[in-house]
């Protein structure tokens, strides 16, 4: 019989009592311990939990353009207008650090000037940059120096391409930069004149309406000179200082306090904050009870905002489930675990109290038709042959999860004049699509000497599900007979051939808004715009369209312009420039104690409005993270075991 | 031997000038500047844009050899890097302008924090397990522990990665299972799992090689002779086995040390762990040439470097060997 060898104590004491030592100072809680409990009033130290997928590549707001830097920066640099939280159908703008909408006054020459004036007392957050480390008070001349700054050649802001065909004295001070090497800041800007401590003109060359959406971009945003002269990035006797495009110094209702690379960003709320407060009214009058108590009340309503880096989405998923994130996209990796198959949240979950939100991106997508091309371009029939005969809706479905809205016309929901009955008369109809492209002279597919019609379909391959979704829209077209021969490019070379107009058919096109304004969408198909310089890839040239797309671009939006925006519509549809495929759409979730405030998406984040109940994520954090420990004794147990058969192995030897 | 270091150092500047060509070959190959532009900037950016970036970083000039009348044949590229990594000077990365001396050195230490116990860690298991079966070979356990070994050397990384999360994170609570902060000893909690995927994924390649090792020395004459001389099992084992078993896992061990610097990409891409193979991770699909570049550039050092250590390691662990 075998007897368990008797193990020295003296051996066992200390090892057993390291790994109860160790499991004891350990939990899953993977964040740091707070640096604050509790507000100066005795209340929680709120912070918000949230997730992001990279650093941001700069917080320059002359140059920040992607989501995730703009993410961390609406928080802290604040613009001149900003977008109303809650009116996203249209989208509505409302002022921030200006005091009121600029005044639109048109000049003799046929330019026109916007007057401004800033609201007054507003401080840029404490920082060693400024004298004494106290934040300075916000003047027209930050505005002034933001805006040469664009012209600067050396910060490389994407504003400067769209800007300077307006703004006057933008492309001019650019071209003389680069021609001397460096930009004069001394000599004025034509296209923007300071008239006052707090007031300024910005001069334009023609009408511009859409002028106040980039006021509500970062790339007008006012920065203070100080903060660009200090972090330049030069060793000064302490160190190396960052640059200012990771050190930010605004206005905004939080600040920057912390920023490990590759890690996480720490947003802290700014003291001394007063520019917004909450919105009192805009919301629908379901949600009157959760908002009407928030309604005038200072900004932002948590402390904190702690933003991880996450790189891939398991890691997500797996803290958003044990309660340490307060939200999270739903994304391919989690769908099936998150939502029963008829796209509900999954019982589990909502017994959790977790909301499901989804929330449609202006954008639109579609694949690029090259009417410069001898065979589609100058046979209209056959092009809408063949967006008839793609199925979207079965693209999405296998796809997508069914989460985005097929597209039916080129504007996406929220943007003025988008028409919500409107169905396109060539979206999928197999039967209509085959009569079409008998019609366009190829019967079966056939043209009239019985070849087979074979067209090119270029597409950026990155990935497997790029490939899937390639060989899925083959089959859908080579339903009417004819041939796709699939072209697998990179990225960068399918954008080369978008500018050389050497396709035929080109996937994986799309655009998001900058600004919630049909032009930002119309002039995708203005002749004006075609590549390199313009985004006009499938080279669509109608003088008609030209001529209603200038005269809309300029008017504000009314009735008269909705008219003009219906033609528009109606000439792309007849067209057929594209074949649309989706209003991309993303699902959400929130935990209970963070429910969403809003979710207007072209605000990122939103972090003012945010709102937390820390003693119920508290509890909950501690009711599903308790440990087990009999896994420890089950591994205590093998190594014991381990050890009785290798000293029995030495008795017997 | 001290001729022979400078031997080898001098030989390694042809190789490292190598390695740099063919990596900017085959990262320029794949793509040219202007469509690392474009991919970097977004398919948004103007053809102003473009050319303003590629000219603020110099990758406006010539890829190889300047062939424009009036400029120098080496005002390229390839040489003006060569030059700038010549003199130590890693630049800047392409997409942030972070200076990438700042870059690799936040990243060195998390990583090292991750690899370089999981490297003792697991050397000592393994060492450890592969002793133990040795002892106890041709038993039941034995069996039992060669199905497991092979077993384990059979799952790929990214499976230890996802069930250890999944298990030790999620359901039995016990450490993070994201994330990684410097905090004293409270840094343990975040380095624990990582550390024991790491070492429990190397395990089963380990422990079969070093028993197959350590076997090898248990039929030689020395260790007979010890026996009949009444040595204990265990001092056999211990002392004599482990000893010169030893000498032939230095190849295996000190070429590799160098490299515990340079992290785990796929680890540290799970655990949020902001090391070196993050970085690259990053910079790989960003793309920024830059870090990629001088990625390549040191590990290439790092990696002569550990060969030339390894043979001054093995020149010194056995006297047969001289270096000349």
């Amino acid at each position: 019989m075998f007897a368990f060898p008797q193990i020295p104590r003296r051996f066992l004491i200390p090892w057993v009592s390291c790994v109860v030592l160790a499991m004891a100072g350990c939990s899953n809680d993977p964040y740091p311990p707070l640096q604050r409990a509790t507000r100066e009033d005795g209340s929680p130290w709120l912070v918000r939990y949230g997730a992001m997928p990279e650093d941001p590549r700069s917080l320059d707001p002359q140059v920040c353009y992607d989501s995730v830097g703009k993410r961390i920066l609406e928080p802290v640099q604040e613009c001149l207008l900003e977008y109303h939280p809650f009116k996203t159908d249209p989208y509505e703008l409302r002022p921030c650090l200006l005091a009121g909408f600029p005044e639109k006054v048109a000049k003799p020459d046929g330019g026109i000037l916007y007057r401004c004036t800033l609201q007054q007392g507003i401080l840029f957050h404490d920082d060693p940059c400024f004298p004494g480390g106290k934040g300075r008070e916000l003047t027209a001349d930050d505005v002034l120096f933001a805006f040469q700054r664009m012209a600067d050649p050396r910060v490389e802001s994407p504003a400067l391409s769209t800007l300077q065909d307006y703004v006057l004295g933008l492309g001019e001070r650019f071209e003389a930069a680069k021609k001397s090497g460096s930009f004069d800041y001394k000599q004025p800007l034509s296209g923007l004149q300071v008239t006052g401590r707090y007031t300024f003109e910005v001069h334009l060359s023609q009408p511009y309406p859409q002028l106040l959406y980039w006021l509500a971009m970062p790339f007008t945003a006012p920065v203070a000179k100080e903060a660009v002269d200090y972090y330049d990035g030069k060793p000064h006797g302490d160190g190396a200082r960052d640059h200012f495009r990771f050190h930010p110094v605004g206005t905004g209702p939080f600040r920057i306090a912390e920023w490990k690379r590759n890690s996480f960003i720490r947003l802290v709320r700014h003291p001394g904050y007063r520019t917004t407060t909450f919105p009192q009214e805009g919301w629908d009058a379901s949600r009157e009870a959760q908002l009407r108590p928030l309604a005038g009340r200072a900004l932002p309503l948590v402390d904190e905002v702690h933003m991880t880096i996450f790189r891939e989405s398991i890691p997500i998923f797996m803290l958003f489930r044990q309660g340490y994130l307060d939200g999270m996209g739903l994304g391919k990796d989690a769908f099936s675990s998150l939502m029963t198959p008829s796209r509900e949240l999954a019982p589990k979950y909502r017994e959790r109290g977790v909301a499901l939100h989804r929330d449609t991106e202006p954008s639109t997508y579609y694949m690029s038709l090259n009417m410069e091309d001898p065979v589609l371009g100058k046979n209209r029939k056959l092009r809408q042959a063949l967006s008839a005969s793609f199925h979207s809706q079965a693209f999405l479905d296998i796809f997508y999860n069914s989460v985005p809205i097929p597209a039916q016309q080129l504007l996406p929901p929220g943007i003025a004049g988008f028409q919500r009955d409107f169905k396109n008369p060539y979206g999928y109809d197999l039967e209509k699509a085959k009569a079409l492209l008998a019609e366009a002279g190829y019967p079966n597919g056939r043209d009239a000497s019985g070849n087979t019609l074979e067209i090119t379909f270029d597409t950026a391959a990155t990935g497997a599900d790029e490939r899937l979704m390639a060989e899925f829209e083959k089959k859908q077209f080579e339903q009417l007979g004819i041939k796709i021969r699939v072209v697998e490019n990179t990225f960068a070379r399918l954008m080369e051939k978008l500018d050389q107009g050497s396709f035929q058919i080109a996937g994986g096109s799309g655009w998001g808004a900058d600004y919630p304004d049909p032009e930002n969408f119309f002039f995708l198909y203005y002749s004006k715009n075609f590549p390199p310089g313009g985004k006009n890839a499938s080279r669509y040239k109608n003088p008609e369209f030209d001529r209603v797309f200038e005269k809309m671009a300029v008017m504000e939006n009314s009735p008269e312009r909705e008219s003009l925006v219906l033609q528009l519509n109606a000439m792309l549809t007849e067209d057929v420039p594209h074949i649309l495929t989706m209003h991309r759409s993303l699902f959400s979730l929130t935990q209970p104690w963070a429910p969403r405030i809003q979710s207007n998406p072209m605000l990122e984040g939103g972090f003012k409005y945010a709102v937390l109940d820390s003693g119920l994520r508290g509890e909950k954090r501690r009711e599903w993270n308790r440990p087990s420990l009999w896994p420890l004794g089950l591994l205590l147990g093998t190594l014991m075991a381990g050890a009785a058969v290798a000293i029995r192995a030495n008795r017997k030897n | 031997m001290f001729s022979y270091i400078i031997r080898r150092l001098l030989f390694s500047l042809p190789i490292v000038f190598g390695v740099m060509l063919i990596t900017f070959f085959l990262f320029f190959v794949v793509q040219s500047p202007n469509a690392m532009a474009r991919r970097v900037l977004g398919p948004k950016a103007s053809p102003q844009a473009v050319e303003t970036w590629l000219h603020n970083r110099g990758y406006d000039k010539p890829l190889l050899v300047n062939t424009r009348p009036g400029e120098p044949f080496y005002d390229s590229l390839f040489f003006r890097q060569m030059r700038r990594l010549a003199a130590f000077d890693l630049g800047n990365s392409d997409v942030t302008g972070r200076p990438l001396k700042q870059v690799f050195a936040s990243g060195a230490l998390p990583s090292l924090l991750v690899t370089f116990p999981a490297f003792v860690a697991g050397m000592c298991f393994s060492l450890g397990l592969a002793l133990y079966l040795v002892f106890v070979r041709n038993s039941a356990v034995d069996l039992v522990a060669a199905l497991l070994c092979v077993g384990l050397m059979s799952m790929p990384v990214m499976v230890y990665i996802i069930f250890g999360q999944y298990l030790v994170a999620q359901v039995l609570n016990y450490f993070p299972a994201f994330g990684f902060h410097l905090q004293g000893w409270s840094t343990l909690k975040f380095l624990l799992l990582p550390v024991a995927l790491m070492v429990v994924s190397g395990l089963g390649a380990d422990v079969r090689l070093f028993r197959a090792l350590f076997l090898e020395e248990m039929g030689q004459d020395y260790i007979r002779t010890a026996r009949a001389k009444g040595v204990s099992n265990a001092r056999v084992l211990l002392v004599h086995v482990l000893k010169n078993g030893l000498i032939n896992l230095i190849t295996l061990v000190v070429a590799s040390l160098p490299f515990l610097i340079m992290g785990s990409l796929v680890l540290e891409n799970f655990f949020g762990i902001p090391g070196l193979g993050n970085v690259l991770f990053s910079a790989i699909q960003a793309p920024d040439f830059a870090v990629v570049q001088a990625s390549v550039f040191l590990g290439s050092l790092l990696y002569l470097g550990g060969l030339l250590l390894t043979d001054l390691c093995y020149a010194w662990a056995d006297p047969r060997i001289r270096l000349q």
